[in-house]
């Protein structure tokens, strides 16, 4: 029995962001995949829709700039033949500053012939930006139309 | 039809159900003591607390119908794999008070137990469903507060 693609891809993929080696990454993307993390991309500018291996690595590149991987949890894991979509639980030290941010993330991911063809991730972004400002944002309460 | 084929189904069924409004078809899918959680800032959105059991998933899905004409669902992916669903939603919710319509996306988990949805976990991109709710961006805000603070 094969690995699924998701493993090699996640190995990779924390050993980019943490060990700034790109090689195995790299192997491990289609020429034409897709990808979006969706967020604030003004505050974020690693955040959003990427179209293409090349555009793909520099975002890879910018998060690896931007955090470090303390460690993550898996809370839920869906594997299909060629897709697979997890809940996970990760920790993060932001480089600049220092500090521990704490996110739940989803991925939906795609592979063809073992390559990833598409990544969509969805964070909690209201609170990303909360732990990145180090404060909390003071909005009224929509009790009445959200 | 495998157990897999079944539990995707029947996530559909239950989203068909709530979006035509019939909150009750939706509430038949669950177990009794269904656990939903929400991972959005609920001291804005306060009504997207944690909830546990029908009446207080009841009262969450009415709450949201009563702010909300219609509500429509994209499922580009769905992933299912033993008791476990998982859905990618482009989600569009027409507001009563003025028309306009909410997009958004978010991914829903859904655990089975027994034929039926015992737990529910969604992620929302919830910096942007507040700015599309407030229908007002944020980012001045932030920087109004920072520029009072300093």
């Amino acid at each position: 029995m094969t690995e699924h693609s998701l493993w090699r891809f996640s190995r990779a993929l924390h050993r980019a962001i943490n060990d700034r080696h790109f090689e195995d990454i790299e192997a491990l993307i289609d020429e034409d995949v897709e990808w979006a993390i969706y967020g604030p991309i003004d505050m974020f500018p690693f955040l959003g829709a990427r179209q293409g291996k090349a555009a793909v690595l520099q975002v890879i590149r910018q998060l690896a700039d931007n955090f470090r991987v303390r460690r993550f949890e898996r809370e839920s894991i869906m594997l299909g033949v060629d897709s697979a979509s997890s809940m996970l639980r990760y920790s993060l030290t932001a480089l600049d500053s220092d500090k521990p941010i704490s996110l739940r993330v989803a991925q939906f991911a795609q592979f063809r012939a073992d390559r990833l063809t598409s990544m969509r991730v969805l964070v909690d972004t209201f609170d990303l930006v909360e732990q990145a400002l180090g404060r909390a944002i003071h909005l009224p309460k929509m009790t009445s139309v959200g | 039809m495998t157990v897999e084929s079944l539990n995707r189904q029947r996530v559909l069924h239950l989203l068909d159900a709530f979006a035509r409004g019939d909150i009750e078809a939706a509430l038949s899918c669950c177990t009794d003591d269904v656990d939903f959680l929400t991972h959005a800032p609920i001291d804005v959105l306060p009504h997207l607390g944690p909830r546990h059991g029908k009446a207080e998933l009841r009262e969450l899905w009415q709450t949201v119908w009563s702010r909300y004409q219609e509500i429509r669902y994209k499922a580009p992916h769905i992933v299912a794999g033993g008791d476990d669903v998982a859905i990618y939603l482009h989600g569009y919710f027409t507001k009563r008070s003025n028309g306009r319509i909410v997009q958004f996306d978010m991914t829903v988990f859904y655990t089975f137990r027994n034929g039926q949805i015992a737990q529910i976990r969604e992620i929302i991109d919830s910096y942007d469903l507040v700015q599309q709710v407030l229908e007002q961006e944020i980012g001045p805000l932030i920087v109004g507060a920072a520029t009072k603070e300093d």
